[in-house]
């Protein structure tokens, strides 16, 4: 029997990703199995095109249906009887945002597929996948939704680590990521089955009013929820991963990671604490401080010593991961909305970085070590001053959006009164001026040693640059104005987890 | 129009000079040419900066002498939400720092024309980058923006260090960057603290120094900022440290000061005389703007360790000064001496000193940034600043050794120049303050009148006896032109410092009552209704 009221309009985002994940595997299969299409030769380089567009369009249709169902502002449950899944204003954004990673994340990765001649179509499969599997978990309301989510995201994901199956260390990237992911997934869920066993539901709805803190069940329980997200935001001292992980895979799947699994964990964390948990949130204040501490310092501190661009990447995303948290810790609607905005602004900072990471590449191999950067002020000046504006907005420097983003987070914590947080945030910030600067260092005042880096930058990657660099500089100027006022939608956007 | 919006023509104006010039190049490379010829860069450059200083020129005959309050204010939202606004305004205290950048920046373009070959375009970019972030830190009246423009100011300045500077460019480019990013970094937290207890007892958001015209709303200098609160981080003493720290890195203060001698030995001229001629302004004119009269029973308490810092400075900056061996780091260190005095004058907490300050700042500005010229003119043709390289350069450069000479003389402050009027009125301030201090810095005087001459007389007296000394060509007409510049004003400022000072007093003295009204123990000592009357908010 099929009840009357169903919504299926709710599940609009993710279906479409979902729809294209299909037709992207059989348009795969189509195409290999012939010769010539539209009166072209069928080739690697026309096929990764092809599906790339097509992953595109889906994309582009979810972000599309996300920002009206944003702008409408309305919260629609899919199955009001039995509910899993809500669209609303915060969901709505969180989808926006992953589907936006995502296509700029395609955008990045046509050439450079062809590149490591690992043009293969399952590629853009496995990518809307995951796509999927972040949109449900961020739209989730109940932690059995968020759970398939997470699993539909995290084993696309594991593949996409291990894409260029001939090198070894992106094998081991996948190996390592599907061991330590799998069992914070097992984590996770033995965390909700405790928190069932406490209160009898697993849905978020439900779960707030039923929790009890004084219950050892329940606070075990929500630990192990907390563990569990912590290995996927890669929050210290579940990061151990994260390194390896970010250097061996590809680079143009690093850099969907970090963009859309960070904002889709970020962003259930969020609905987590603040649907499940609202009133019992003074109780994980102590942990997510002690978390958000660890994480910036040995995020940063990590960073300082790394050789490799992709690791230092790695140690750098800990550290914003650790920055968020303190958002999380202070707690507010202003703490939570300087989160949203600290994803939209890593989401531009971050995929512009490695975008110029990803144009680097040579033919076979990444450009990775820090090295390699050396002289490119001569080589690339475009592409060198590209690196800087990404990297000073990492830094949080003015006028760009990372300053932005730091300083909402950092007021949120002083209003929440955690000064001490603050302190130590802006402390470690001053660390990482010392390795994000050593790149500029590298690019503007050495010489160029070594081969040349690749010349030709492909559309896709010009268009994916560009546009960071633009969103970087105006909503760094910005960050509020009149036609996109960004913090406005962060601000609407967490307060449907106030109610 | 242009009236209405002086401050930020002139504030702007060079960085859209510089971003006009960056399309162009672009654009003339995407149509197939290898962008602009140095030439153009330069010279537009020269004639923006040269335009910029005389629209402020504007600003210096349109300010009400007779008004001590801010002049020529714009006031527009910018982000309302946080109570975050463009607000701009000077007054006789920010008037002159902003001539001083708009005067040296055409001064400093016109004297690098042959220095730096590489890059040219991006040089040029930075440097008008960097005098829009200058302009807009003086000119600011809102915290926040004034963070903003004092954090813009550090890329193009590192930039200017790491690319175009000597041989350990990178390590000087990198210690500057980290020095300064701490200690701003401590000075934010503790502005969010200030906004938040604004936030408490205003109920609205604000980072406005004072309630813009025409507008309500919270205003910092308002906010009762608690000396003894037991929320430790909520006090006076706590947040201006941590002011403090960030302004005392930039002044720069001993021990905070190691990062100086290595930024200007390594910078090009160009960044050194920037750096040495407005940039360590920055500091002092912090404390002046902010630290002060937000913090001012915090100021009082802090007041003998600065004072003691600044003295340890001029005596410390003078002896090193002494045995350097380059000319470049010994003017480096004399700097650290003179920023002494002006910390000196700023806490002296008088009139006498406070204009003293006021005027030294403007005049450490050109006799420092001269002598830095000066050098890079004797580097240029001998490729070393050693000063045992030298002697007798007077014989092959009279004119080099006449305007070296009335350089030297206006740092050591001869009566008659420039630097005898603010170091003059400093002692006298002080004095009133603390004698035992003044009769210490006095003998800074004797030092650096001690270390400039001896430099002086060994590089141009003496026999000529290095062989490579004998064929050195005098200024050309260019240099002649740069130095005939920087000699006005030290002479003018020598002979006839009224102009300033009377636009400067009422703003000092405008200074004083802010910081005496904003005093919770002096309110709480005399509860007199006179000290409160500008802040209503205030209560025992």
């Amino acid at each position: 029997m099929i009840p009357e009221v169903l919504n299926l309009h709710v599940l609009a985002p993710i279906g479409f990703v979902g729809i294209g994940s299909m037709v992207v595997l059989l348009l795969e299969v189509f195409l290999s199995r012939s010769d010539s299409f539209l009166g072209r030769k069928v080739d690697d380089r026309l096929v990764g095109s092809l599906l790339a567009g097509v992953s595109m369009f889906f994309l582009f249709l979810a972000l599309a249906v996300a920002c009206q169902a944003f702008a409408a502002g309305n919260a629609e449950v899919f199955n009001p009887q039995h509910p899993l899944v809500r669209l609303d204003a915060f969901s709505s954004l969180a989808t926006a945002l992953i589907a936006g990673g995502a296509l700029l994340s395609c955008a990045l990765a046509i050439y450079y597929l062809d590149a490591l001649h690992i043009n293969r179509g399952e590629y853009y499969a496995l990518l809307l996948l995951a796509t999927a599997g972040m949109m449900t978990m961020v739209a989730a309301v109940d932690f059995l939704a968020i759970f398939l989510g997470l699993e539909l995201m995290s084993i696309p994901v594991y593949a996409l680590a291990g894409f260029d199956r001939r090198r070894l260390r992106s094998n081991e990237s996948a190996m390592k990521y599907f061991l330590i992911g799998s069992f914070a997934s097992a984590v996770l869920l033995y965390g909700v089955a405790l928190l069932y066993g406490a209160t009898g539901s697993t849905s978020l709805l439900v779960l707030g009013a039923a929790f009890d803190p004084s219950n050892p069940l329940a606070m075990i329980g929500i630990a192990l929820v907390l563990v569990g997200f912590g290995f996927k935001i890669s929050a210290v001292p579940f990061h151990q991963w994260t390194p390896d992980v970010y250097e061996g895979a590809p680079s143009s799947v690093t850099a969907f990671m970090s963009v859309a699994v960070k904002t889709a964990a970020v962003a259930a964390l969020l609905r987590v604490l603040g649907l499940g948990l609202g009133g019992e949130e003074s109780v994980l204040v102590g942990v997510l401080w002690g978390l958000a501490v660890l994480t910036m310092v040995v995020g940063n501190l990590m960073a300082v010593i790394q050789d490799n661009v992709k690791r230092l990447l790695a140690y750098s995303s800990i550290g914003h991961a650790g920055y968020m948290l303190v958002g999380i810790v202070a707690g507010s609607i202003e703490g939570w909305s300087a989160v949203m905005f600290y994803l939209v602004a890593y989401l531009f900072m971050n995929l512009g970085a490695f975008g110029v990471v990803i144009v680097l590449a040579n033919r076979g191999e990444d450009c990775e070590r820090v090295d390699s950067f050396a002289g490119l002020a001569r080589t690339r000046p475009g592409l060198a001053a590209l690196m800087t504006l990404f990297l000073v907005a990492l830094t949080g420097i003015p006028p760009t959006v990372g300053f932005f983003a730091k300083f909402s987070i950092f007021m949120a914590a002083v209003n929440a009164g955690f000064v001490g947080l603050a302190i130590i945030g802006v402390l470690m910030s001053a660390v990482s001026v010392y390795y994000y600067l050593r790149i500029p260092v590298l690019m503007y005042m050495r010489e160029p040693s070594g081969e040349a880096p690749r010349l030709a930058t492909s559309t896709g990657e010009v268009f994916v640059l560009a546009l960071c660099a633009v969103a970087v500089l105006y909503l760094g100027v910005f960050p509020n104005g009149a036609e996109l006022p960004v913090m406005d939608w962060a601000r609407t956007s967490v307060g449907t987890l106030f109610q | 129009m242009f009236e209405a919006h002086l401050l930020s023509i002139v504030t702007f104006l060079p960085l859209a000079t510089g971003v006009v010039l960056l399309l162009g190049s672009l654009f003339v490379q995407w149509s197939g040419g290898g962008g602009l010829p140095q030439s153009v860069w330069r010279g537009v450059a020269l004639a923006s900066t040269t335009f910029t200083f005389l629209v402020s020129l504007l600003l210096f005959s349109g300010f009400d002498v007779s008004d001590p309050g801010y002049q020529f204010v714009e006031h527009a939202p910018w982000l309302p939400a946080w109570g975050i606004d463009y607000f701009v305004g000077i007054d006789g205290i920010s008037l002159f720092l902003v001539l001083l950048t708009t005067f040296l920046m055409p001064v400093v373009l016109l004297a690098s024309w042959n220095d730096v070959e590489d890059s040219v375009g991006s040089y040029v970019f930075f440097m008008l980058f960097l005098e829009t972030g200058m302009l807009g830190a003086f000119v600011s009246l809102n915290l926040f923006q004034f963070y903003v423009f004092w954090e813009v100011m550090l890329i193009p300045m590192y930039f200017i260090i790491g690319i175009w500077g000597g041989p350990r460019r990178v390590y000087a480019a990198v210690k500057f960057f980290l020095f300064t990013m701490v200690g701003s970094l401590l000075m934010l937290v503790a502005m969010l603290v200030v906004y938040s207890l604004t936030w408490e007892q205003a109920g609205a958001l604000g980072f406005n120094l004072v309630v813009p015209p025409g507008t309500d709303g919270p205003a910092l200098l308002s906010t009762v900022i608690p000396v003894n609160d037991p929320t430790w981080w909520k006090n006076q003493d706590w947040l201006f440290a941590a002011f403090a720290l960030a302004f005392a890195i930039k002044v720069p203060m001993v021990p905070l000061h190691t990062w100086l001698p290595d930024a200007h030995v390594e910078a090009p001229t160009a960044g050194s005389v920037v750096l040495a001629g407005v940039l360590l302004k920055m500091g002092t004119y912090g404390f002046l703007r902010f630290a002060l009269p937000l913090f001012p029973d915090a100021a009082v308490t802090f007041t003998p360790v600065l004072l003691g810092l600044a003295v340890v400075g001029i005596v410390y900056g003078s002896l090193v000064a002494m045995v350097q061996p380059d000319v470049k780091k010994l003017v480096a260190y004399s700097s650290v001496a003179h920023l002494g005095f002006v910390m000196l004058g700023i806490f002296a907490l008088n009139t006498t000193g406070l204009n003293g300050a006021v005027l030294q700042m403007v005049n450490h500005g050109l006799s420092t940034g001269a002598l830095f010229l000066l050098v890079g003119m004797l580097y240029a043709r001998r490729h070393t600043r050693l000063i045992e390289q030298f002697g007798g350069i007077a014989k092959p450069m009279p004119v080099f050794a006449a305007f070296f000479g009335l350089v030297t003389m206006s740092s050591i402050g001869l009566p008659g120049l420039n630097g005898f009027v603010g170091e003059f009125l400093i002692l006298v301030g002080i004095y009133f303050a603390s004698p035992l201090v003044a009769v210490i810095a006095t003998s800074g005087v004797v030092l650096a009148a001690a270390y400039m001459l001896w430099m002086f007389r060994r590089i141009m007296f003496g026999p000529l006896e290095n062989p490579e000394n004998l064929g050195l060509l005098d200024l050309d007409w260019r240099e002649k032109l740069v130095m005939v510049l920087m000699a006005v004003p030290i002479v003018g400022i020598g002979l006839y410092p009224d102009p300033l000072l009377r636009r400067i007093e009422p703003s000092v003295v405008e200074l004083q009552r802010v910081v005496e009204a904003r005093s919770v123990v002096a309110v709480a000592d005399e509860a007199s209704p006179e000290t409160t009357d500008d802040s209503g908010e205030e209560a025992p």
